[in-house]
């Protein structure tokens, strides 16, 4: 269960304070899948930031399977980012300087769980899902966004986390792109049993989701 | 710890242009210092060796009684001793006569250890077993003397029996520049005035790189009087201050290059530490702590320093080499210098230090050029990594 209480955020800026979220609570249960929707700027990528534990918001409390997770010490809150969640952002935000392959198995090597032949079968295993085995040893300056996107997403998912948090993964991707992108993500997020809480303008996205909440100039307005 | 270097050498191997661009900077500045430092050592073994090796040697043996030879000088690390006797009196041409000291000298070992003969500037140097001259140019122009001249030697003002009284043939006139040598002092075979003294004076000379005080350690293991021996650092303190002053005035140099360049690498790692910020910022989304972000910069900085600086040092190592080999002609600039009289040929030397310094110093450097970056990368949180990207 992820639990949100009352998360309000504010960032000083040259045309004074922004308050970017504002008493925004919601609960979604275990591989459930959550949209938060709204317009630019409306709070969606800080509510996400401050779920991912990227962000700290001023007041509030997040719950993360039991855990708060802004009550953890910067090294117990990356280590929980580490085992139990996974990111995808609009532009895939792959290492460069690592193949597809190694992108994949970062977070397998940090976690230290999997030794080398369960890492390497692990990396194939998901290549197949994703439709780009052949990729394996490409860099990601040699992949298109559809496919920067896909191994993105197998790299957020390749050490099983217990939350997917994706930051408009499909804004910058044709309508089939997307759909494929979309479907392979919660598919597999079952599979995975993973929870997945997405940003997204798309209308057909937040229509497949479990749940949607729609943010307005930082207020939770899904009743309003 | 394995994953982190290997990320680390992964993230430079990678990062081509601007890795090679910081090893080339590392390897520039590692060899360039190697060069500096080994130049300067090499500016100071030439004036050395200019200074000793026209005549006095390392050490000057003086008043050494005549049942200790030349041989039980030569103890190891000593390349040669040259005898020469001295006989103070006059000489007489043409009706003029000048008091000097005759010094005999052995022309062979001469030629083969010492460098006055090469200051030769008319006719030729003397031959043993002759009763020939080789006298200076102050002196030749006062006697009016020329080559092919005799000249007749005594110990007295007057040619009186009872006194040694000997004639020579002029065969070579020098001018070495050094006032000591050039008055009052002409050479001839040692053969000729040897059975006549009771004492002899030796220069003796070292092998290159042979501590000048083990080897009077040695004489004095041997019972020899060490008062009858002088070193060219007694002998000549100017040119030992002048070293000095050379090794500070370097030391002044290469540490200033050293800040500019260090300066320059510094920068040139956070620059480029800071150009990939965005890279450390997705390593801290999926988990990475602080801790793990100071680790993998640093290891990043390390390798790249230890392979430039391998580099730097081949690189320096064989510019150094090359010039050992051919050397730095500097006589356009030493001609009047009387601590380059023999030659102004500079041969860089490599040292211990000279090797191993820059490079080190290379490294402490750059470490502290990646802790900057770390702190900030660790001290923002990875939205605002990514956000500023």
């Amino acid at each position: 269960m992820i639990n949100t209480k009352n998360i309000s955020k504010t960032y000083p800026s040259g045309r004074g304070v922004v308050n970017a979220l504002c008493n925004v609570s919601f609960s979604t249960p275990k591989g459930a899948t959550l949209a938060i929707a709204g317009k630019s700027g409306s709070g969606k990528t800080t509510l996400l930031n401050c779920l991912g534990g990227l962000e700290q918001p001023d007041t509030g409390e997040i719950n993360c399977f039991g855990i708060d997770i802004h009550a953890l010490s910067k090294k117990q809150l990356s280590h929980f980012q580490r085992q139990h969640m996974g990111f995808v952002f609009q532009f895939g935000n792959l290492l460069s300087f690592l193949t597809v392959e190694e992108n994949i198995a970062f977070p397998l090597m940090l976690n230290k769980v999997l030794n080398k032949k369960e890492i390497k079968k692990r990396i194939s295993s998901l290549l197949e899902k994703v439709g780009l085995s052949e990729l394996s040893s490409v860099l990601p300056n040699e992949l298109s966004g559809g496919e920067m996107q896909r191994i993105a997403f197998a790299r957020a998912i390749s050490h099983s986390p217990k939350m997917l948090i994706a930051d408009e993964p499909t804004a910058n991707l044709d309508t089939e792109t997307a759909n494929k992108l979309v479907q392979l993500m919660f598919s597999l997020a079952k599979e995975e049993n993973c929870s997945i809480i997405l940003s997204t303008h798309d209308q057909d996205l937040i229509k497949l989701a479990d749940q949607a909440i729609y943010l307005f100039d930082g207020r939770d307005a899904t009743n309003g | 710890m394995l994953f982190w270097v290997k990320t680390a050498a992964l993230f430079l191997i990678r990062s081509k242009r601007t890795s090679v661009v910081l090893t080339l900077m590392v390897i520039s500045a590692v060899s360039c210092l190697i060069f500096l430092s080994s130049l300067a050592m090499g500016v100071n073994d030439a004036m050395i060796r200019n200074s000793v090796g026209l005549f006095s040697g390392h050490i000057s043996g003086y008043n050494i009684p005549s049942n200790i030879s030349n041989k039980d000088l030569s103890v190891k690390g000593v390349a040669n001793v040259l005898k020469r006797v001295q006989l103070p009196g006059f000489i007489h041409v043409k009706n003029k006569m000048e008091m000097i000291t005759l010094i005999g000298i052995d022309p062979a070992q001469e030629l083969k250890s010492s460098a006055f003969w090469k200051k030769t500037i008319k006719g030729r140097f003397i031959q043993e077993g002759t009763n020939e001259l080789f006298i200076s140019e102050s002196l030749s122009k006062r006697l009016g003397a020329v080559c092919g001249d005799i000249i007749s030697f005594s110990q007295q003002a007057r040619l009186e029996h009872g006194f040694l009284k000997k004639e020579f043939v002029v065969v070579g006139i020098y001018k070495t520049g050094i006032s000591q040598l050039d008055t009052g002092i002409s050479f001839c075979d040692i053969g000729t005035l040897e059975n006549k003294q009771s004492v002899w004076d030796a220069a003796i000379f070292l092998q290159d790189g042979v501590d000048i005080d083990m080897i009077l350690q040695e004489y004095r293991n041997k019972n020899l009087d060490h008062n009858n021996f002088k070193t060219w650092k007694q002998l000549m303190p100017d040119l030992e201050q002048l070293i000095s002053l050379n090794y500070f005035s370097m030391t002044i140099v290469i540490i200033v290059v050293f800040i500019i360049v260090s300066l320059g690498i510094t920068s040139a790692f956070s620059i480029f530490i800071l150009k990939s910020i965005r890279e450390y910022g997705i390593m801290k989304v999926m988990g990475m702590t602080s801790k793990e972000t100071v680790f993998l910069l640093c290891w990043e900085v390390f390798l790249l320093n230890i392979v430039a600086s391998a580099l730097g040092i081949i690189v320096g190592v064989l510019v150094v080499l090359i010039f050992q080999t051919i050397g730095i002609d500097l006589s356009a600039y030493t001609s009047h210098n009387q601590y380059f009289i023999v030659s102004g040929v500079v041969y860089p030397r490599l040292t211990i230090y000279s090797v191993w310094l820059p490079p080190l110093s290379a490294l402490l450097f750059s470490l502290p050029a990646a802790i900057w970056p770390a702190i900030m990368v660790s001290r923002k949180n990875a939205a605002q990594i990514l956000r500023g990207a």
